[in-house]
């Protein structure tokens, strides 16, 4: 029997399934198996306790979310820190980056580590951190009063219902902003210099070559950016969850996995709160799409 | 082919009953889990318990895990819904009812706890002490302790605040308020001596009852409805709307927990809601504090005009047996509970537990323990705190309305009328 001819292009292929099916086996089963788990799951009234076989209910789940002004709440409050957290996040990771980049090599790796430092730090020990910096006679009112020359008021970071919002997003902010910091470095680091050079021949200004160069080429770091941090956004939980458990108001910072947790766990509904998980997915899924689609990443080339 | 199928399949039954042992009781090492909350004078008491049980049981290990009060109800139920729930575990009846509700637990072997029949059982506790974790004429808990709250006060702060320790005690809460605001020392309106601040997430065992001095009901007798009285729940929820930051700032859910600082004795809170226990705990924390007899506990306080004298509730700890564990384990498990509850007396001098058998509380060593009366007299005067399936979320509902007052600036009306649409949905869905 002739021995059929697999040319090198599919040997290549054979190959590189082999490398990835590992972390395909591994993507399927903590990833996509959680994920058809919590929609089937979400068509049933299931008590987390009971051995009972759960009840088919259909799309009850769904209707009453829909219906409850609680979740809408937790919609309000997961977009309020998103858009509070993720647009700054962005901007000003973007311009530290560039500032970084401007200052000698030494400072660069210092300023790199600085920022960098508290994305290493687990989100549970960064709330903690904060929530002894916004305790009434913390840190949050001693410096804020100092500076703007207010003693003795309560600027009530966890309690007043806008402050307790602003702190969640700003204890966001101060973890992952190196983080993303470094991604726009590598970005920034890829642009070819001879183009920085072409333009100063040309006569462009830093303040041109930045908007002319630097911004379009890094479109796609942007990009990837944007889709991370919105991610981490709307998936945001333990700073909420340690804040209210540290006497804050819940409803101002009630976002959807909080609300999924105390449902799921404190409530015991598994399927009201599988339902609430399938509809944040369902939102995280569609703005993945649509910034990819707005911002046509892949049409930047050197 | 198909014929040495038949031939092996043949054999392979014919050849099964060699290897088969018939019923035969389980015997071999056996190691119980035990999740419990931390409290560092009674984890040196079990561990004793342990080694000596584990002696006088050569075939058992007992494996104690302690987790903090807040996180054992998470911790148990992602364990129990993962069908990998410990052995024994023990949690405030407010969460563990369920598992007695969606029969995950065990009842008790009376014979293993040493007692010839559940009634007998039930006849050794203080009556009624039971019937939180008794189902169809079965015990599915026993009580680790009984515990209600009352104020700890430090004599100390009261003098500085020009109050006498012994005439101008806070019997009301309007008391309360008048002394807590001798008391309380701020920098602008951040306070840095509280006089005295509640005991924020428990709104059901310390904020129910003071609804119901005013003759407000959480659920109605017949238990179809949720928020009774609603005059009587105004007028708390403007008690606690003017004792917070927006009102007379005398305290908040947002600063560090009152019962943690008044061990410290760090001139900065005058008094705590706690339990019998807090003393044993100012002693392990704070040794000249305790010795300095600077403290005392005073009665739950009533409102001025209150139409029914009610304390603060008291809950339950009680240890239960995870009913999925085959039968020998519950019967040790059983066993070693009894055990340790076999040391009620050492439970009460050496962490300040309750464990209410009637041999116990006729005991001489309850009369003698300092403050004992005062508990036991506010312990007359309450109910066993509101335990359901749906416990955890009024809780939180209460939680909602109260900090909305306290913190949020909503009007008590306001707040009000959401708690009761909430509550009443989470009751209609029972």
């Amino acid at each position: 029997m002739k021995k059929a001819y697999i040319g090198i292009d599919k040997k290549l292929a054979r190959w590189g399934w082999i490398f990835i099916t590992p972390s395909l086996l591994f993507f399927s089963l903590f990833s996509f198996y959680p994920i058809l788990n919590a929609a089937y799951t979400s068509f049933f009234r299931k008590n987390i306790l009971s051995l009972k076989p759960p009840t088919f209910t259909g799309l009850k789940n769904y209707i009453y979310l829909l219906k409850s002004p609680d979740f809408w709440n937790s919609i309000r409050a997961t977009f309020v820190f998103t858009l509070g957290t993720f647009i700054p996040l962005v901007v000003f990771s973007l311009l530290l980056a560039v500032m970084i980049l401007l200052v000698n090599k030494k400072s660069q790796k210092y300023l790199q580590l600085a920022y960098y430092a508290p994305a290493v730090l687990s989100s549970v020990v960064a709330a903690v951190i904060w929530l002894s910096i916004f305790n009434p006679r913390g840190l949050g009112n001693q410096w804020l009063n100092f500076f703007m020359n207010t003693p003795g008021i309560d600027h009530q970071w966890l309690a007043n219902s806008f402050m307790v919002q602003f702190s969640t997003i700003l204890v966001y902010f101060w973890k992952y902003i190196g983080y993303f910091v470094v991604i726009f470095i590598a970005g920034l680091s890829a642009i070819p210099g001879s183009l920085y050079e072409a333009a100063r021949i040309d006569g462009a200004d830093n303040w041109q070559s930045f908007w002319r160069i630097t911004f379009p080429l890094l479109q796609p770091t942007v990009v990837l950016v944007s889709v991370m941090s919105m991610l981490q956004c709307l998936k945001t939980f333990s700073t909420q969850y340690l804040f209210v458990q540290s006497g804050s108001p819940q409803a101002p910072i009630n976002v959807i996995t909080l609300n999924i947790y105390n449902t799921g766990i404190r409530d015991h509904q598994i399927g009201r709160s599988s339902a609430m998980s399938i509809i944040l997915f369902l939102i995280m899924l569609f703005f993945t799409w649509f910034q990819f689609k707005a911002s046509k990443a892949d049409s930047v080339s050197y | 082919m198909k014929k040495t199928l038949i031939v092996l399949l043949s054999l392979l039954a014919l050849g099964l009953p060699v290897f088969a042992t018939g019923v035969q009781e389980e015997t071999g090492p056996v190691t119980i889990t035990f999740w419990t909350h931390e409290d560092p004078n009674r984890t040196a008491l079990e561990d004793r318990y342990i080694s000596e049980f584990e002696a006088s049981h050569p075939d058992v290990t007992i494996n104690r895990v302690t987790n903090s009060s807040s996180k054992m109800p998470e911790l148990l139920l992602t364990a129990f819904a993962a069908n990998e729930g410990p052995h024994i575990f023990n949690t405030q009846i407010e969460d563990g009812y369920a598992y007695i509700a969606n029969g995950r637990v065990a009842p008790v072997n009376p014979e293993a706890v040493g007692f010839q029949s559940t009634e007998a059982l039930t006849e050794s506790y203080v009556d009624g002490v039971l019937n939180a974790v008794s189902e169809d004429g079965q015990v599915y808990g026993l009580p680790l302790e009984l515990t209600n709250w009352a104020p700890y006060l430090n004599k100390r702060i009261f003098r500085d605040a020009g109050l006498d320790p012994e005439k101008d005690i806070p019997k009301t809460w309007e008391d309360m308020v008048a002394v807590s605001q001798r008391m309380v020392l701020r920098e602008g309106e951040i306070i840095t001596r509280r006089g005295f601040d509640f005991r924020y997430p428990y709104y059901l065992v310390s904020m129910v009852p003071m609804v119901e001095q005013l003759g407000g009901q959480l659920v109605s007798d017949d238990g179809k409805t949720a928020i009774v009285g609603d005059q009587a729940w105004l007028k708390f929820l403007q008690f606690m709307a003017d004792w917070g930051p927006n009102g007379l700032n005398l305290g908040s859910p947002t600063y560090q927990n009152a019962r943690k600082l008044f061990n410290a004795d760090n001139n900065d809170m005058g008094m705590a809601m706690s339990g019998l226990y807090q003393a044993g705990r100012i002693r392990a924390d704070n040794p000249e504090f305790y010795d300095s007899g600077d403290w005392m506990v005073i009665p739950y306080p009533q409102f001025k005009d209150a139409v029914k004298e009610v304390a603060s509730a008291y809950y339950g700890h009680f240890y239960m047996v995870n009913g999925q564990k085959s039968e020998r384990e519950q019967k040790i498990a059983w066993e070693f509970i009894a055990y340790m509850l076999s040391h009620s007396e050492e439970y009460l001098t050496e962490v300040g537990l309750v464990q209410p058998t009637k041999q116990l509380m006729a005991s001489e060593t309850y009369a003698n323990i300092p403050y004992a009366d005062v508990f036991a007299a506010d312990m007359a005067k309450g109910n066993i705190v509101y335990y359901a399936e749906n416990s955890a979320k009024i809780q939180e509902l209460i939680k909602e309305a109260v900090e909305g007052v306290m913190l949020s600036g909503i009007a008590p009306e306001k707040a009000l009328a959401s708690l009761k649409v909430k509550a009443q949905e989470v009751l209609d869905q029972e």
